[in-house]
């Protein structure tokens, strides 16, 4: 921490999601709460179709950090892209502060866990956190500036006229989530964001996060197999399980804030917290095994 | 510097000894076929200097830049409209694929026929050969373009115009760039060609004018031109692609691809 933080945490105050006016919409004016009900997700139709979700239940209130946590393969990464509005449900239905899901809304600002395929080689650093803001048609003057804000808060001040492939795979990811900022986006939708970096670096661009949610007032739904993290990260964390996955927890998560990456995972309650949601994942599955045998 | 001059030096023996070799070789020669290289070089030098080569040049590359360039406009459009919907595609492929097979300097009389003896007749036959690979390589590069792009536009809900301009275009642009390089080459050929029937100026009316009055120096002077003409523009090609998709192949040695 050094003496530029707090100027650089005052800036930030051009990224806060402005209150959107929206006339359709009956809701107060404000940070909007995604709430998901009875989603289900099933992939073909006839005899070959594949049931991958049921009955998801979800909520998501503004400034709140949600993990969901689940085995690999238990469609996880499905319920994501349908909360981003790339796929469509089969049931149920998303909404963000009353408003239903159909196309991928413009309050959501999506990280993907690739992050290598995500941004555009062909763009620097700085432009790829830009040119979202092109499309939503923010004048061309006051883009830079919400780009390099943006890159400022992630840490990547110095390194915004760099191509993404000249940088290391954190610091790709740190613009990834900087291109999110910068959209001034109120929900972030993060898909096994730190799934393909070494260790040090997740812990550093764990605590990277948390901070920018406390600043930014955003809210976060982060999808990860790692339990850890997922303790660490959450407020609340969904354990989806089975196959088709649903909901078989939805855990409070209360530990001191802020989250520290010693401290809090030398917490009882955090032990506690893992041990909980590794027996949730692991008990149906336990039980599908002892189905198959004879 | 020291490079700079290693790399011209690999680049330039084999010219400069095989050219040695011929002006030494052919000297004194006094055959009607072989004449002398210093003859060859003489006459062409008279007619560039003095006489009509200048202007003929002008012709023929005006027409291969106009040609070119309608090619271009027209194989990036349509090749991006035929990758992004499979549909057309579809429906277009075999006719696609019958005029790519058909050879292009075959079209050339016809064209000439229907459309008179001025330039314009040659720059729709350039057009039409060069058309090809530009065309079927942007269809490609559109299809191939990395899913995880897409996606990333559609969540960030890039409007489809923006969408074609900086994210399609640009990632497909090595595939595309490529498919000019080998349109170049083609268009060279019909240039030439074009001028051989119905034509009263341009490199290709040289030679054959040349040839029909029996000047084998003069023949022979234009035949080098022309190879001359295509090795400068294919090699100011490669250079300008270097410059334009500079980020292609700077990450392909970062990543140590092959680009």
């Amino acid at each position: 921490m050094n003496a530029g933080q707090n100027e650089r945490s005052a800036d930030l105050e051009v990224l806060k999601p402005a209150p959107r006016n929206d006339e359709s919409v009956s809701e107060p004016v404000g940070p909007h709460a995604l709430v998901v009900q009875r989603l289900g997700k099933t992939y073909g139709e006839g005899a070959g179709a594949k049931e991958v979700l049921r009955g998801i239940d979800l909520r998501v209130d503004p400034g709140q950090l949600v993990c969901i946590v689940g085995p690999s393969g238990a469609g996880k990464t499905t319920l994501l892209r349908c909360l981003a509005g790339l796929q469509t449900s089969s049931t149920g239905t998303i909404s963000i502060g009353g408003r239903l899901i159909t196309e991928p809304p413009a309050e959501i600002g999506l990280v993907f866990q690739d992050y290598g395929r995500s941004l555009l080689p062909w763009m620097r650093a700085i432009d790829n956190v830009a040119f979202p803001l092109q499309g939503k048609g923010v004048p061309a003057g006051e883009r830079p500036r919400m780009a390099q804000v943006a890159m400022q808060s992630v840490g990547l001040g110095d390194a915004a006229h760099r191509y993404p492939w000249q940088l290391s795979g954190g610091m790709q990811q740190r613009v990834a989530i900087a291109r999110a900022i910068a959209y001034q986006a109120e929900i972030l939708l993060m898909d096994e964001p730190f799934a393909s970096v070494d260790a040090q670096t997740r812990f550093d661009l764990e605590d990277l996060l948390l901070g920018l949610r406390r600043k930014l007032g955003i809210s976060v739904v982060v999808v990860t197999h790692d339990i850890d993290e997922a303790v660490y990260l959450s407020d609340s964390v969904t354990v989806l399980s089975g196959t088709p996955a649903s909901v078989v927890e939805t855990i409070d998560v209360v530990l001191d804030a802020p989250r520290e990456q010693i401290a809090t995972k030398a917490d009882p309650r955090f032990a506690e917290y893992r041990s909980r949601i590794m027996r949730r994942i692991r008990r149906p599955e336990l039980a599908a095994v002892s189905k198959e045998r004879p | 510097m020291s490079r700079q001059v290693r790399h011209a030096a690999q680049a330039l023996w084999l010219p400069v000894v095989f050219f040695g070799w011929w002006w030494w070789t052919s000297a004194g020669s006094t055959s009607i076929y072989f004449p002398p290289l210093a003859k060859i070089v003489a006459v062409t030098w008279a007619d560039l200097a003095g006489g009509p080569l200048p202007g003929f040049i002008a012709f023929s590359l005006g027409n291969l830049a106009a040609g070119l360039a309608l090619a271009i406009v027209v194989g990036i459009s349509l090749g991006m409209v035929l990758g992004w919907y499979p549909l057309a595609l579809r429906l277009l492929d075999p006719v696609l694929q019958f005029f790519r097979a058909m050879p292009k300097v075959a079209l050339v009389p016809l064209f000439i026929g229907a459309l008179g003896i001025g330039a314009l007749p040659k720059i729709y036959s350039i057009a039409l050969g060069c058309v090809w690979p530009i065309l079927l390589n942007t269809i490609d590069g559109v299809r191939g373009v990395e899913p995880g792009q897409l996606e990333m536009a559609r969540a960030y809900r890039i409007p489809l115009g923006l969408r074609l301009r900086r994210v399609i275009l640009p990632a497909a642009a090595p595939q595309i760039v490529a498919g000019v390089r080998v349109a170049l080459a083609i268009g060279v050929v019909v240039m030439v060609v074009s001028e051989i029937y119905g034509a009263q100026q341009g490199v290709g009316y040289y030679v054959l004018n040349a040839s029909r009055a029996f000047d084998v120096a003069q023949t022979w002077g234009g035949t080098l031109l022309i190879g001359l003409i295509g090795y400068v523009l294919s090699t100011s090609f490669v250079i300008a692609e270097r410059w334009f998709l500079r980020w292609h192949y700077l990450r392909a040695r970062v990543l140590g691809l092959n680009a």
